[in-house]
């Protein structure tokens, strides 16, 4: 046998692959990089970040905040990080409140409501979100102009938007609310989830959480009522003024087209999870539970839906992390969501480096941060004992 | 490779997983045309001994030699050792998505580069040795587990390898297809096959081995003839996993 | 107990639709609003709907339903995009070459390397040159130019067939022995997954070329191709994945022991299994794959659902998008609903026995 070469050696082998692939990553990096760099320069473009303090000069669509051109492009990428949250959030609640009902149908016993759960599933399933999306946006433009606007109970649904009885309070007040709403709805949930509060009974574990949810409530009322400048009446009614609306609380078109289109398109994925996870739920488990003779209900609240839930978890949060890249479908319709910031960014600055790494991290950021809290959940609800499956 | 060389040389063979001590210097030679079979309570080493030969497990220390070649750590040796040396595991490990005869051929093709018809007729002939010859076609899924076993056994000698390695090859079978198994063992002990066998197989270590093994605890206990093993065990530990081996 | 069977199947069919208060509301309701859109959309789509050419919006408003005259007028701008007019029957011919390409595949006869290999190289090769044209005396056609179904179809196709190799690549690559090369590709795919597929087009359609020495850059849609192959990739890699953890580790082990060296194992023992085991999450994966093609028109193309948008946002059809979506919807729900089903199929016929037929 020929004496080994070094070549030969396996643990020289693995070294040398291992170094020639990170080498070659690093290489392909720096190279697109120093492209990048010299292709830009010769543009006359500098590299940094130093012109996210620069104003904008062009005006965003939508914002949550009080927004002018004047505002510098930080600012601009932070609503659209908003933007894309709040879509985000208002499109995963309608998704899977909507999604389990349609599941719920779908795994109950009456053969009537499983077909429509059926129907549901297979058309929002099977057909392009951005289809969905352009024909819910087609349907809102196609709606009559402002003066013959289709009024509902005080509000007015025409192609500009629909109109809805206002409250008169200013931006900040309404974002203080949203957060003690929030931080009390977290505190609830991890006074629910937590192991720390195992050692009290369950009864007044709940009540803990109720007084937590009530006191946010609280809070959130307070700020409204505090944040109320007392000369201005409390409720403005939109009316028609001429050929616009006045008065009254809008959501655009784009808004709520990208908003319909992410839950319904969502609901029907939401509502196959709701249906798997039912599944899941032994039939002895039901069997023991009605045996034990607890009502439908108590065997549903206490027994299916709690099992059901914990087979589901692991799948739902795939599930959101894609609905939140959902959002980004907004560029196609105009809704200035974090991802059409960007891009309307590197139009105006010429940045495309700095902005794709901002868009990349603000991406990675959200995603991994709604999976970290979602796994810990999980983690929190799993059945001890058991292993805890990614799938079924 | 030396083929006058011993078999399979263990010198001080050891072995960890992470902080544990599976192998505590282990030294074992087995010669060309020997039949040992390696027995002891379960967690003692044995498998992980014959996992070394082949390298199934890399050692941390010690040496092995197979046929007078020293395992280290050049990348081609282990190929070269492993076409010498056939394994058969517990779990059959057929290849579920090929048929029987598929599974007997693919080594012999692909490594030894052989023909397919040549690779066919060898199958057949170790599957007419095995006693399945009319399941070539079939796959593992449709067979018994002995019969699967016996088609494993197959597969390894369509390699023609120079030494078998058993991993406690009828622990996972119903006590009706045992017989079968041992069977096609003893026939290829009294061929002449070289054989390491991990099992609790008491009366096939009686009926073939030429030297039982007694492991425990990463050691190598005891090491005797089956008649002195069996009638004479030395060491307590010997005795007290005899006892419970065969005490039912 | 010796009730005709008529009403004893009364009985069970009372009893599942109207057991009790709760079921019997839900059904009603259920039958309520089936019955409605069913109605709505009969009445709309059919009864009082105009289908000949000749049809405006006028007449179509004046009998009160669905005005199918723009898709009589417009089909072909629909289905062909901007394609020159005269030259309409390549592209014609080139989708039924790559719906044949696709059924061909989905037979399980086929299913080897080297055959589907072969199927798909002819299929590309005539695709393109009925697309692209300059040779055989096909007048050339710009890839600019293109749109429509056929484009559609072929961003689908090559993004599975640049995209599965590089996803078995990347698959290998995550369960590799050597641990920087796992972790590596690991965060690799996890971070491809977490960027949404429209920034990953719009990084390749217009910063990629800022990136890319000049001989690479290509055109915008090959690179556009290739971003969405490589967020296929990263999904169809963990997919792969979950296959591999279905195999019982002494697979490989066997294989080891009968001396077989790396590629081989892979090739003929784990990734055979492994496919097998993750066949329905990948027929579900190029359902969602053909769905997203959709996206690139918010980078500039004219594919199926953009040239459906040109066909109504013109002019005199502005009013008729309903109609132009519905049809569009259906060529698409057409095509994902089919892939499923054979999913499903697929399942079922797995489900049976682990044998291979």
């Amino acid at each position: 046998m020929a004496a080994p070469s070094i070549w030969r050696s396996k643990r020289f082998r693995g070294a040398a692959i291992q170094a020639g692939f990170v080498a070659v990553l690093v290489a392909l990096i720096i190279g697109a990089t120093l492209t990048a760099r010299a292709n830009l320069s010769a543009q006359g473009l500098t590299s940094g970040f130093g012109f996210l303090w620069k104003s904008t000069g062009w005006e965003i669509n939508f914002t949550l905040m009080e927004t002018t051109t004047t505002d510098p492009y930080w600012w601009y990428l932070l609503m659209g990080l908003l933007n894309t949250l709040f879509m985000g959030v208002i499109g995963l609640a309608g998704a899977s409140i909507l999604g389990l009902i349609v599941g719920l149908m779908r795994s109950g016993r009456n053969p009537a409501a499983r077909l429509l759960g059926t129907i549901y599933i297979e058309l929002f399933r099977n057909l392009p979100l951005i289809l969905q999306l352009f024909f819910w946006y087609a349907l809102a433009n196609a709606l009559p102009n402002p003066r013959n606007s289709l009024a509902f109970a005080g509000a007015l649904l025409n192609a500009r938007g629909i109109y809805l009885p206002g409250l008169v309070i200013g931006r900040g007040t309404v974002a203080l609310a949203v957060l003690a709403i929030l931080v009390s709805a977290a505190l609830a949930v991890w006074i629910l989830a937590s192991r720390r509060f195992r050692q009290i009974e369950p009864t007044r574990q709940r009540r803990l959480a109720l007084c937590s949810t009530a006191a946010g409530l609280a809070l959130a009322a307070l700020a409204v009522v505090l944040g109320h400048d007392p000369s201005q009446p409390w409720i403005t009614m939109p009316k028609l003024a001429g050929l616009k609306i006045d008065g009254g609380f809008r959501i655009q078109p784009e808004f709520y087209a990208l908003a319909i289109a992410i839950m319904t398109y969502g609901a029907a994925y939401v509502g196959e999870i709701v249906r798997g996870g039912f599944k899941a739920v032994g039939r002895g488990q039901m069997e023991a539970a009605n045996a034990l003779g607890l009502s439908p209900w108590q065997v549903f609240s206490r027994v299916r839906f709690p099992l059901a839930f914990r087979a589901m978890l692991p799948i739902l949060i795939n599930q959101y992390v894609w609905l939140i890249k959902a959002t980004t479908l907004g560029i196609a319709v105009g809704f200035s969501d974090f991802f059409m910031v960007i891009a309307s960014s590197i139009t105006h600055s010429g940045q495309t480096l700095e902005f794709i790494a901002i868009l990349m991290g603000g991406f990675l950021l959200i995603n991994f941060s709604l999976a970290a809290v979602l796994n810990r959940l999980n983690r929190a609800i799993a059945l001890k004992g058991h292993q805890t499956t990614g799938a079924t | 490779m030396d083929l006058t060389a011993p078999a399979i040389e263990l010198t001080d063979l050891d072995k960890f997983y992470g902080t544990f001590h599976a192998l505590k210097g282990i030294s074992l030679t087995v010669a060309k045309g020997e039949k040992v079979v390696v027995c002891g309570p379960s967690g003692s080493g044995k498998s992980t001994m014959i996992r070394c030969i082949n390298q199934l497990e890399e050692h941390d220390g010690g040496t092995i030699r197979v046929f007078g070649t020293t395992l280290d750590d050049n990348v081609g040796l282990i190929d070269e050792i492993r076409r010498e040396v056939g394994m058969v595991f517990q779990q059959f490990n057929l290849f579920p998505h090929m048929t029987v005869l598929e599974n007997c051929t693919l080594a012999p093709m692909l490594v030894r580069k052989t023909s397919r018809a040549d690779a066919e007729a060898t199958a057949m002939r170790y599957l007419e040795k095995v006693r399945i010859p009319d399941q070539a076609q079939k796959y593992p899924g449709q067979l018994s587990g002995g019969q699967q076993q016996r088609v494993a056994i197959a597969r390894a000698l369509c390699m023609q390898p120079e030494i078998l390695l058993f991993d406690e090859p009828t622990s996972a079978l119903d006590p009706e297809m045992i017989a079968e198994v041992l069977d096609v063992m003893v026939t290829l002990a009294q061929e002449g096959m070289t054989m390491i066998c991990v099992t609790h197989e008491m009366g096939f270590a009686r009926k073939v081995a030429d030297r039982v093994v007694f492991m425990d605890k990463g050691e190598i206990i005891e090491e005797a003839p089956p008649e002195d093993f069996f009638g004479n065990p030395k060491s307590d530990r010997t005795r007290l996993f005899l006892s419970q081996v065969l005490g039912h | 107990m010796t009730a005709p069977a008529g009403s004893a199947r009364l009985r069970r069919l009372r009893k599942a639709y109207f057991g009790s208060p709760l079921s019997a509301l839900m059904t009603l309701l259920s039958a309520a609003i089936l019955g409605f859109i069913l109605w709505k959309l009969l009445d709309w789509g059919l009864i009082h709907a105009t289908f000949d050419a000749s049809g405006t919006q006028e007449t179509c408003a004046a009998k009160g339903g669905a005005c199918w005259s723009v898709i009589a007028t417009r089909w072909r701008v629909i289905l062909f995009g901007i394609y020159p007019y005269e030259e309409q029957w390549r592209p014609a011919l080139a989708c039924l070459v790559v719906a044949g390409v696709i059924v061909l595949s989905c037979l399980p006869r086929m299913w080897s390397f080297g055959k589907l290999a072969l199927t798909w190289t002819i299929g590309t090769i005539v695709f393109y040159t009925l697309m692209r044209g300059g040779i055989l005396g096909l007048a050339s056609v710009n890839e600019q130019q293109w749109g429509g179904l056929p484009l559609t179809l072929f961003v689908f196709v090559a993004t599975g067939i640049i995209g599965m190799p590089l996803a078995i690549g990347l698959a290998l690559l995550r369960r590799s022995d050597y641990p920087v090369i796992a972790r590596v590709s690991g965060w690799i795919i996890d971070t491809i997954r977490s960027l949404p597929l429209l920034s990953i087009l719009f990084t390749c359609a217009i910063v990629l070329p800022f990136m890319l020495p000049g001989f690479l850059i290509g055109e915008k849609l090959y690179r556009v191709v290739f971003g969405a192959a490589l967020f296929f990739a990263a999904y169809q890699a963990e997919i792969i994945r979950g296959g591999f953890q279905g195999i019982p580790k002494g697979q490989e082990e066997a294989a080891k022991a009968l001396g077989l060296s790396y590629w081989q194992r892979m090739g003929r023992i784990v990734l055979p299994q492994a496919f097998r085991l993750a066949l329905p999450a990948t027929i579900n994966q190029f359902v969602i794959a053909f769905m997203e093609t959709s996206l690139i028109v918010v980078v500039g193309f004219m594919e199926l659902l953009a040239a459906g948008n040109t066909a109504f946002k013109t002019g005199e059809w502005k009013f008729a998008y309903a109609e132009v979506y519905v049809f569009i919807a259906a060529i698409y729900f057409a095509f994902v609903f089919g892939l499923s089903r054979y999913g499903a199929y697929l399942e079922a016929r797995m489900n049976v026995g682990h044998r291979k037929d």
